[in-house]
């Protein structure tokens, strides 16, 4: 039963795939989006069928390329993944319907249609796979997929300096991965995705290289510059998929081999706790002094992967401590979170696409009142703001909310250094959450209310109802996900200690309603007060970064700003001012002191190596004799 | 809804907020009579209340919806937060109510809509308090999550409820003596989170001192006091934490209390309240405004003070 809608809904993607890529026409993108919605229909109704059979189900598919069959296992986990990737996947398609039309540039409408097909194909049979040999394909299909959807706009250059960066970094990826398998294969000499019993060396590897690997397509820092880069080169929705799910499907991974796979040491859950609330902090800083509204969804995305990790480390340290029931709870609130994530990341994405479609610009700085020339999509940006921000009763504070309570149980942790670390952890989340609803403050505020700012502003108009009702989906969800949080949980089978929702949200509705219908009176419009100037400009608006100023001063040493100043004076003493330049330049740290050392040592080292090959036929002999006889060498040593 | 829990909220949530504007009023009598003046009347925060209800309320024509609904989402965010703080009696927990997390959450988004409309109107005053405001509840946030993470661990519940009920007829203090930084630590809190000096001047909106009062600068009419009483609602709430920790006197338990207990209990707070907004007048009237970027260094002694306290619980 279960194998056979997941074959439906994998076959409809496919169709849908390919039907653009051969008749590239207007019709054929239509069927193709009909295709892609019903099999990400299909898909979802077996992860709901997954889920709640609450078994294990496998099956497989033998003798399509002959000696690689695909097997393919749904448990709870893989069905939890599946069911979050189909909503957003449905929604997005939704969106695209009538976003592609709309996109300008030059990149073919078809293929754009394709390559999405297929990107989310693959991230579906990522999540299914149940052995190591069919998830790397799969990631990889993803991983190229993904690339050239980044490069749709390769006639941009940035555009195709954000390709390059993430085809190297997806690549790395793999390249971690890859060793973890190989390593776990070595030990186990198994391919399956199964249990693996293995000394502690060889496990603390594999666990280090899978992190890596992960890490890195989720994009936790160090590893996440590729993130920045990548999101706003791509049309909007794929940065959706991309930011809403395909970084998820990293944390799928890592939470699949560390639960299913490895059994992990105790100091694992310290590192992944701390990578996390490094990434969230310094996710959420460089998203203040973002004004490119998709960059700053994209940092948001590294703080919330950070808020992930967090939930996971608490899992791994609290159940290394004897206290499995909240180390329950810290892995249900990450993967509600990483849920959540999904959910209002990928509307937020689409809301700005519909902004910049219709203001043709990225930068907040240039946008201001569109809330009036908008109004749907600006309610849609705002319940996304709102959930990101964890503000009740939405989703996204419920799953910060269980992070919160795990931490505030560490007193039950009986070592003392482990418990002040998990404390320094508590106080930094707090911090990135708070820095978190400042961001969005300042990017609703700035960019959808008061005056226009420019011309582009002023000229926008709202988007066709297609670009509204996907993210408006999303929306409704990330409500009812919040609402009836405990009652959610009750149906999947986890008592969560939560408070009840569902109430508070009566109540705050309530207390809204009667104050609205109490004290509402009358009202008058007039101009702003100005002191005394009479008609109000954009000009002295607060700015986007003005916003930011005050926070940006107080976390001056996290962004490494270098000041050049010169002065010239008319008199010898400095105090007669004659003329002067000044700058201030942002260090782009994790570049400079981390990527480019690396890649000039990469750089070098493959210079060195191809001094060798200087197509000289006798040089070439003379490699291909010495490297026989290595080879005979070494076999004849191991026989 | 269990009736005793109904009847709790409702008492509750009315007595806070009918009390929140003599605290209000008490703290600016006592600044006029260290300043040498006579000061308005204890009662003039309920006299401007009324009176702003009478006027008409004014637009900008800049604004939107969102400076429209601010003060209903922020009155309606701080009731809700005012069931979580019991100030007479104290409640068995009820749907899982009374988190900690939640109260901070329900404040936090008071806050975001209030700095929403302060961004509406277009006019720099606005932006420039918002965008303060936002500042200072950014840095000030891992200071109170560490305060009540420290609460949490000396009695072992995160519940709000559950800890006034711990410490009620004798206070933490008798307990656990390595409580005591918290004490200043929540004070400073208090006095962050109701814009007071040294962080902010409540008396003005004008350059220096542009947080809270700029951030309200366009509203009017009904809508200002709707803002007016959230605030004065949130500083009840914190000081009610203050008060019901450290020197809880008074307070019962609900219903087994019963009503005279309840009507002993509200005497107790509001004594107690009025003594606490004395000691901030004081405070304030001591004080000078600091710069903003000096604020981070009055934050960084209570955080030291908290983080003091928690490595005395984990060594202790």
């Amino acid at each position: 039963m279960l194998a056979e809608i997941f074959y439906g809904g994998i076959a409809a993607l496919l169709c849908g795939s390919l039907l653009p890529l051969l008749f590239p026409s207007g019709i054929a993108r239509k069927a193709s989006f009909l295709l892609l919605g019903a099999g990400c229909a299909l898909l979802l109704a077996a992860s709901a069928v997954g889920f709640f059979s609450g078994s294990r189900t496998a099956f497989s598919i033998e003798g399509i390329l002959p000696p690689i069959g695909f097997s393919f296992v749904i448990d709870r986990l893989s069905a939890f993944f599946i069911g979050m990737i189909s909503v957003v996947a449905l929604c997005v398609t939704v969106y695209s319907f009538q976003y592609v039309e709309r996109h300008e540039g030059r990149g073919s409408k078809s293929a754009l249609v394709s390559l999405m097909g297929f990107f989310m194909l693959s991230m579906f049979m990522v999540v299914a796979s149940s052995g190591m040999l069919s998830f790397l394909l799969f990631w990889e299909i993803m991983s190229l997929s993904s690339f050239f959807l980044v490069m749709f706009e390769y006639e941009n250059k940035d555009t195709r300096k954000a390709g390059i960066f993430y085809f190297v970094m997806t690549h790395l990826s793999t390249v971690f991965l890859l060793v973890g398998f190989l390593v776990l294969y070595h030990a186990t000499g198994s391919l399956d995705i199964g249990p693996a019993a293995l000394p502690a060396m060889t496990a603390n590897l594999a666990f280090l290289s899978l992190l890596a690997g992960f890490g890195i397509k989720a994009g936790v820092v160090p590893f996440h510059k590729w993130l920045p880069y990548a999101h706003p080169a791509s049309p909007s929705n794929v940065s959706a998929l991309m930011s809403g799910v395909m970084i998820k499907v990293a944390i799928y991974g890592l939470v699949r081999f560390l639960l299913f796979v490895l059994s992990p040491a105790a100091w694992w859950g310290v590192l992944i706790l701390a990578a996390g609330t490094v990434s969230a902090l310094l996710g959420v800083v460089y998203a203040l002094k973002e004004h490119d509204i998709k960059r700053l969804l994209a940092y948001h995305s590294i703080e919330n992967i950070g808020i992930i990790l967090i939930g996971i480390g608490l899992y791994l340290v609290f159940s290394a401590n004897g206290l499995p029931e909240i180390a329950a709870l810290a892995l249900a609130g990450s993967l509600f979170h990483t849920l959540n994530h999904a959910l209002f990341k990928s509307l937020l994405f689409m809301a700005a696409g519909s902004v910049a479609s219709a203001t043709g610009t990225k930068n907040i700085e240039e946008m201001g009142g569109i809330i009036k020339r908008m109004p749907y999509t600006a309610a849609l940006f705002l319940v996304g703001a709102v959930s990101i921000s964890a503000l009740p009763p939405f989703n996204g504070f419920v799953s910060e909310l269980m992070i919160f309570q795990a931490f505030l149980q560490a007193g039950a942790v009986a070592a003392p250094l482990l418990k002040l670390f998990l404390v320094a952890c508590l106080a930094v989340f707090a911090l990135t959450s708070a820095l978190a609803a400042a961001c969005f403050v300042k990017a609703f505020g700035i960019s959808f209310l008061a005056v226009p700012r420019t011309e582009k502003a002023a000229n926008a108009r709202e988007v066709p109802l297609a670009m509204l009702i996907g993210p408006g989906a999303l929306a409704a969800l990330c409500i009812l996900l919040g609402v009836f949080s405990l009652q959610l949980f009750g149906i999947a089978g986890y008592s969560a200690p939560l408070p009840d929702m569902a109430v508070v949200g009566t109540l705050m509705i309530a207390s809204f309603a009667a104050a609205f219908l109490a004290i509402r009176s009358p009202a008058r419009r007039s101009e702003t007060w100005g002191c005394g100037i009479v008609s109000q400009n954009p000009k002295m608006e607060y700015t986007a970064s003005g916003f930011s100023e005050p926070i940006v001063t107080i976390f001056k040493p996290f962004y490494r700003t270098r000041k050049h100043i010169e002065r010239t004076f008319f008199d010898s003493q400095g105090s007669i001012f004659k003329e002067g330049y000044g700058e201030i330049e942002l260090v782009k740290f994790f570049e400079e002191y981390l990527y480019m050392p690396v890649a000039r040592a990469a750089g070098a080292v493959s210079g060195y190596v191809s001094g060798f090959q200087n197509s000289s036929l006798n040089s070439c002999m003379l490699y291909a004799f010495l490297a026989s006889i290595l080879i005979i060498l070494l076999t004849g040593w191991r026989a | 809804m269990s009736w005793e829990f109904a009847v709790y909220g409702a008492v509750n949530v009315a007595f806070v907020a009918l009390v929140s504007p003599l605290f209000m009023g008490v703290i600016r009598k006592i600044k006029a009579l260290v300043q040498g003046r006579r000061g308005p009347p204890l009662l003039q925060g309920y006299y401007n209340l009324a009176k702003l209800m009478k006027k008409e309320t004014v637009f900008s024509s800049n604004s939107s919806v969102i400076m429209e609904i601010a003060p209903y989402i922020s009155i309606s965010a701080l009731f809700v937060a005012a069931l979580l703080v019991p100030v007479i009696m104290i409640p068995e927990p009820a749907y899982g109510m009374g988190g900690i997390i939640l109260f901070l959450y329900m404040l936090a988004l008071a806050k975001f809509f209030t700095a929403l409309a302060g961004l509406d109107a277009g006019s720099t005053f606005g932006g420039m308090g918002s965008s303060r405001e936002m500042t200072i509840s950014a840095i000030i946030e891992p200071i109170i999550v560490v305060v009540f993470a420290a609460l949490a661990f000396a009695l072992n519940t995160t519940n709000i409820y559950a800890m006034f009920a711990a410490t009620a007829g004798l206070g933490v203090l008798s307990a656990n003596v390595s409580l005591l930084p918290l004490v200043i630590a929540l004070f400073i809190i208090l006095i962050t989170e109701t814009s007071r000096v040294p962080v902010d001047n409540p008396e003005t909106h004008l350059e220096l001192t542009m947080v809270h009062e700029a951030m309200i600068l366009e509203q009017g009419g009904r809508n200002l006091a709707l803002m007016e009483v959230s605030h004065a609602v949130k500083q009840t709430l914190l000081m009610a934490f203050l008060i019901n920790i450290f020197f809880p006197w008074g307070i019962s338990q609900w219903p087994a209390g019963g009503w005279s207990h309840a009507a002993a209990g509200a005497l107790a707070f509001l004594a107690k309240g009025v003594i606490l907004a004395a000691v901030v007048g004081l405070f304030e009237s001591s004080m000078a405004k600091m710069r903003l970027f000096r604020l981070p260094t009055l934050f960084m002694a209570a955080f030291f003070l908290s983080a003091l306290t928690i490595v005395m619980q984990v060594f202790a």
